[in-house]
């Protein structure tokens, strides 16, 4: 079965060491099934007068070899294993990392972080748990019970009063398994209603301001108060089965000892078996109750892991969609780039994203791309990335097919400054230089002040290796753009693709980082995204989107000569505000 | 000597920190116990229903005894006899079984009610804290404190509380059956007690170590995955992919020494427990062995002790382990005290000094009468203002980023208060006036607008289930977000949620106006109220201002000044002062520092 691969692949790497483990573990329980019988023949011996002074102190030594042998067995068997366990985690984490990330932005907007980070989490550490406790009790329980069994007969204790003995315990696994998912099912019920209550005691205090300044504080009680409430409800209806639960494992075992009781005192009385087969019995009987409940864990656990193990083998085996194809051929050098009837939809969409575009970017020109939001914009940027897949033929650099290239060559020519100015929560020298992180301090130094950051980095006590982030410092939005805009610049790439990476920078500051960057990349291809004219009005040429479509191109000069056009009216609502005066 | 002297000094200011933090934990203590106060009866209950639920595992080996000494031992055949005990032993089990039941559902209900009260009385309390509180204290950490703190709370009642009833009675009654049976065996038994409690009690806090370790790894590890995979679009257009993927292994690799730290210590600790118990067992088996052989005991008493020495380490290994959680709740408890024992630095007015004002009366008329506020008294914000609005007059304030202006609101709302000067409505010092007025009386729209889970209507009612669907259709019509809204998949009843609800910056603005609209406050503040609006919305938002602040004396706070050119009047900040006054046409004249600003602002397009 392919689903098990992830399993058995490793499994097979290491059965040396598992099947040692399991030595160690059936020899364990080997040694300490045999504490009762001795403690019987103790009590036998004392009874009957038999046993001497020696005789006390040599089981007494048997009984210390037993201890401590079936702890050091038993310790090292679960050692290796559990190991064997995290071992497991450790690797599969790291190869889903990896898995990660290889695959294509499409696969991460279906899946939601949330859900990604589960694999990373509670799948792997669920089918851990199955390879490591599961293993562990399944093999002390299956032979902790066995081994139990076959010294009551050795014992001397009669097969009929064992198994009438026993009847109650066997119930145990059934038990765990009618309990087991019930009970978690009401578990996570109290946690999902644990975590509305904190989501709303975060809703509440995050809004407090609105809450005070309409003084509606009494509604906020009475909103927090009802997930109070869910809370404390959703508790009481799990302790109510999971006391159940509890009381009735050890009322079980009592059943079994009353009956032992009952049955085994008549044999005895009988002379069918001896007193001290009676002793051994009843401990017997206590240690059968933990392996029965561990056995049914291992079902209950069985059951989520392999949904786990699943997911985490289907996880393994996606394919990115976009990845390199088999004859694919290094990117010569970016020169001039050209979209050719360029049309595209997202998966699983049919509206067109982009319609039928057309237009180039001769090499060292800079051209800019205007539009609304939605307009396509910056799917035209992920398409030149590859981030998507676009239609084969249809975009060309330097004459070459991007379809065709190596993405390692093709995304290492281009620089792109997303518009989100997502930084990692390192230290600022690190996110400027992370395309490469070997850098030197003059280069970041640089990169920044062509980015006019260097001021804001200066402003912080520890300069560049200010720490961002939850631990550090927070930036505005615009310090984060320009953060963002360097570590663009850093790469000095052939082309660079400007994202509506200056949308929170102020109008004094983006025109600064425009003349440094006409200065800096005199010569080199650009293709500024924006919606705010001013990013623009300087390019070689003007290209405006509106739904997925080219409606005018020119130079700012041309665009202005056309009122009735979009760039005109564009023009006009930016320019509102002020022309009211 | 001075440096002897010093640190002696610092010495004792520690052991009288110390003490303080003492008395703090006792406090605390104290307080959450006057929360369980009210179940006093509960508690006695569960008492007693511990009591019996153990009786089943503690009389178990004393009846077999009994079977022993009494009948097999000495060979007598009443089969009778042993019914009755075999009887008399599921009896037990059965009521055993239910107490246990009974026990288990009363300590969850008593604790559970206990721990609702508390988050209830919490948030009540912190919802009354002023504004000043929230600007320090983190949302974030005031979350954990309502939700984690009083969730190990509830444990503290649930788990330790149970432990300490159960567990504890065992083992006590465990010792006292020994010392009924025989004394000497019993004093010998008892001897391995601290011994065990010792080792189970230096495992407990290396584990401990152990865990916080590994945790705080555990949640670097988590937040790097979430951080890569938010950034993930990035590492690949950066080809970073294989560097990102070495500092994964980083994290996991420590994570992974952390763990196996634990895994080491989890198992060398419960077996060398598993050694010590049938360490004792060996002792029990060796002396009472002796003792029978010297017919100083019974056989049957050598099998009692041999079963309660086994059933003697279970408790003690789970009293053990609930002291990391005891631990953990005092922690809880102090976090949760300490907020309990801020007072609001915005103080009711008196009974005294106490000025009702009727919502619908009020003119709206505002002073601010000579005041000077700054957060710390060594450096005002507003060193001195004098600023007084007529009922209905839109005033509009401009100014740079830090020049005082959202200052102004936080007075006016009383977030804080001022430090000297006063500011009056309608001649009313605002410090007179209940804060619930107060509230009422004046309205804020903020830069970024607020939204709750629930639906659009609730959002804009902001729940008030007393006021009307049509009341806030028709507010949402005069905003002009109704036809907004209706485009929405279930129109008035669309959820929203704080974050992602899909709408823009400006249709959630519009939002907020709608409130207002509902709410009709007499005074109205609005707070950059047009910053970072699309081109598309921005229109609307702009006409909704103009309606909203129809009647209602009205303070524009803005950056852009196309907001506030259309005030009656326009106040021009620079360092918390009033630089320049007057109409955006007056300012202009006065080619001040207006003119700089707009001119700068010019520019921008």
């Amino acid at each position: 079965m392919k689903s098990f691969e992830l399993l058995t692949a490793y499994l097979k790497k290491n059965w040396p060491l598992y099947l040692t483990a399991v030595i160690l573990i059936i020899a364990s329980n080997g040694v300490q099934a045999l504490l009762p019988q001795v403690l019987g023949k103790v009590t036998d011996g004392l009874k009957e007068g038999s046993l001497g002074q020696q005789g006390i102190i040599r089981y007494s030594l048997m009984l210390l070899t037993i201890a401590v042998s079936y702890g050091v067995l038993f310790g090292l068997g679960q050692f290796t294993i559990m190991r064997l366990g995290r071992r497991f985690e450790f690797l599969t984490r790291g190869k889903i990392f990896a898995q990660f990330s290889r695959l294509s932005e499409d696969y991460f907007s279906k899946q939601g972080t949330g859900k990604l980070l589960s694999y990373v989490m509670n799948d792997v550490t669920s089918v851990r748990e199955a390879i490591s406790f599961g293993m562990t009790q399944t093999t002390n329980a299956v032979f902790m019970v066995i081994s139990c069994i076959v010294m009551m007969l050795i014992t001397g204790i009669p097969a009929s009063l064992m198994l009438v003995s026993i009847c109650p315990l066997a119930l145990i696994p059934f038990l765990v398994t009618y309990f087991g998912p019930r009970i978690r099912a009401r578990s996570m019920a109290v946690q999902e209603n644990l975590a509305s209550m904190t989501e709303s005691a975060d809703e509440q205090i995050g809004g407090i301001r609105v809450t005070k300044t309409f003084a509606i504080e009494e509604t906020a009680r009475q909103r927090f108060g009802s997930t109070v409430e869910n809370v404390r409800g959703a508790q009481l209806h799990l302790v109510r089965l999971s006391s159940l639960f509890q009381a009735l494992l050890p009322f079980l075992g009592a059943l079994s000892l009353a009956v032992s009781l009952i049955v085994g005192g008549y044999m005895t009385l009988q002379h069918r078996m001896t007193l001290g087969s009676f002793v051994a019995l009843t401990f017997y009987l206590r240690m059968l109750t933990g392996p029965l409940q561990q056995i049914g864990n291992v079902i209950n656990m069985m059951q989520r892991s392999g949904a786990s193990l699943d997911r985490v083998n289907r996880l393994l085996a996606e394919v990115p969609s976009v990845r390199d194809r088999k004859s694919a051929v290094p990117l010569r050098s970016a020169g001039s780039i050209v979209f050719d009837h360029l049309s595209f939809s997202y998966p699983g969409s049919t509206d067109k994203a982009l319609d039928d575009i057309s237009f180039s970017i001769p090499e060292g020109h800079t051209v800019g791309l205007i539009g609304r939001t939605g307009s396509g914009k910056t799917t035209l940027a992920k398409l030149l990335l590859r981030i998507y897949e676009p239609p084969e033929g249809t975009i060309t650099i330097g004459g070459q097919d991007i379809t065709k290239l190596t993405l390692e060559t093709l995304r290492r020519k281009i620089g792109y400054v997303p518009q989100d100015g997502f930084l990692f929560s390192t230290d600022i020298a690190d996110n400027i230089s992370f395309s490469d992180r070997s850098a030197d301090m003059g280069q970041i130094r640089f990169a920044a002040e062509q980015a006019l950051l260097l001021e804001s980095v200066n402003s912080f006590p520890e300069g560049f290796e200010t720490k961002l982030g939850e631990r550090g410092v927070t930036l505005s939005g615009g310090q984060r753009q320009r953060a963002s805009l360097a570590r663009g610049l850093m790469k000095k790439p052939e082309f660079l693709i400007l994202d509506d990476s200056m949308s929170a920078v102020d109008a004094l500051t983006e025109s600064g980082i425009l003349g440094n960057l006409v200065k800096d990349r005199r010569g080199k291809t650009t293709l500024i995204i924006a919606h705010r004219i001013s990013s623009v009005q300087h390019a070689n040429e003007i290209i405006v989107l509106d739904e997925g479509r080219i409606v005018q191109r020119g130079t700012h000069e041309q665009l202005m000569q056309h009122p009735e056009g979009m760039y005109a009216s564009l023009y006009r609502i930016q320019q509102e505000g002020l022309q009211h005066a | 000597m001075p440096n002897s002297a010093s640190s002696a000094m610092q010495a004792e200011q520690a052991a009288k920190a110390q003490t303080q933090e003492k008395n703090r934990s006792y406090e605390a203590f104290k307080a959450v116990f006057a929360y369980a106060k009210p179940h006093r009866l509960t508690f006695i209950g569960i008492f007693f229903c511990a009591l019996l639920g153990i009786s089943a595992d503690l009389l178990q080996p004393y009846l077999v005894k009994i079977a022993i000494d009494d009948h097999l031992a000495g060979g007598k055949t009443d089969f009778g006899f042993i019914a009755i005990i075999a009887g008399v032993y599921l009896g037990i089990s059965i009521v055993s079984f239910i107490f246990t039941y009974l026990q288990n559902n009363l300590l969850q209900y008593a604790g559970q009610s206990i721990v609702a009260r508390i988050r209830n009385d919490l948030f009540e309390h912190i919802s009354k804290l002023s504004m000043s509180y929230f600007d320090k204290v983190h949302r974030g950490s005031l979350v954990t404190n309502v939700s984690s703190d009083t969730e190990t709370i509830s444990q503290f009642f649930t788990q330790v509380l149970l432990s300490l009833i159960r567990d504890g009675m065992t083992l006590i009654l465990i010792i006292v059956f020994m010392f009924r049976l025989d004394p000497a065996l019993a004093w010998y038994c008892l001897i391995a007690l601290p011994v065990i409690g010792l080792v189970a009690f230096l495992f407990r806090r290396y584990l401990r170590e152990a865990y916080q370790v590994t945790r705080s790894r555990l949640s670097r590890l988590i937040g790097f995955v979430a951080e890569n995979l938010s950034g993930m679009g990035l590492i690949q257009a950066f080809r970073q992919e294989e560097e990102q993927t070495r500092r994964f292994n980083e994290n996991n690799q420590s994570y992974w020494q952390g763990m196996m730290r634990e895994v080491r210590a989890n198992v060398l600790f419960n077996r060398t427990f598993d050694i010590l118990g049938n360490v004792a067992l060996v002792l029990v088996v060796w002396l009472g062995g002796m003792a029978v052989f010297h017919n100083q005991i019974e056989v049957g008493v050598l099998y009692a002790f041999t079963s309660y020495i086994r059933q003697f380490f279970q408790p003690i290994n789970q009293i053990t382990m609930q002291w990391n959680t005891f631990q953990s709740t005092i922690v809880s408890m102090d976090r949760i005290w300490k907020i309990f024992s801020t007072k609001p630095a915005v103080k009711e007015p008196e009974q005294a000094s106490r000025r009702n004002l009727q919502l619908d009366t009020v003119q709206g008329k505002v002073d601010f009468n000579d005041i000077s506020f700054g957060y710390s008294l060594s450096k005002p914000v507003i060193p001195h203002l004098d600023l007084h609005l007529a009922s209905g007059e839109m005033v509009g304030i401009v100014g740079t980023t830090g020049a005082g202006k959202s200052t102004l609101i936080s007075l006016l709302n009383r977030f804080y208060d001022v430090n000297n000067g006063s500011i009056e409505i309608d001649g009313t010092d605002i410090r007179d006036i209940p804060q619930h007025q107060l509230h009422r009386l004046v309205g804020l729209i903020q830069q970024e607008p607020y939204l709750f889970s629930g639906s659009v209507l609730d959002n804009v009612r902001l729940f008030q289930s007393d006021i009307s669907r049509e009341k806030v259709v028709d507010a949402c019509r005069f905003v002009g977000a109704h036809d907004m809204i209706m485009r929405m998949p279930k129109g008035y009843d669309t959820p929203l949620y704080e974050r992602g609800s899909g709408l823009s910056a400006g249709e959630r603005q519009l939002i907020s106006f709608a409130r207002i609209m509902v709410f009709k406050p007499k005074i109205l503040i609005l707070d950059e109220a047009t910053a970072n609006l699309d081109s598309q919305t921005e229109q609307l938002v702009q006409n909704a201002l103009q309606t909203v602040s129809r009647g209602r004396t009205t303070l524009v706070i803005a950056h852009r000044l196309s907001t506030v050119m259309h005030a009656d009047r326009i106040l021009v900040m620079k360092n918390g002062r009033a630089v320049e006054e007057g109409t955006h046409q007056e300012l202009l004249k006065m080619h001040g520092y207006y003119e700089q600003l707009y001119n700068h602002a010019r520019a921008e397009c």
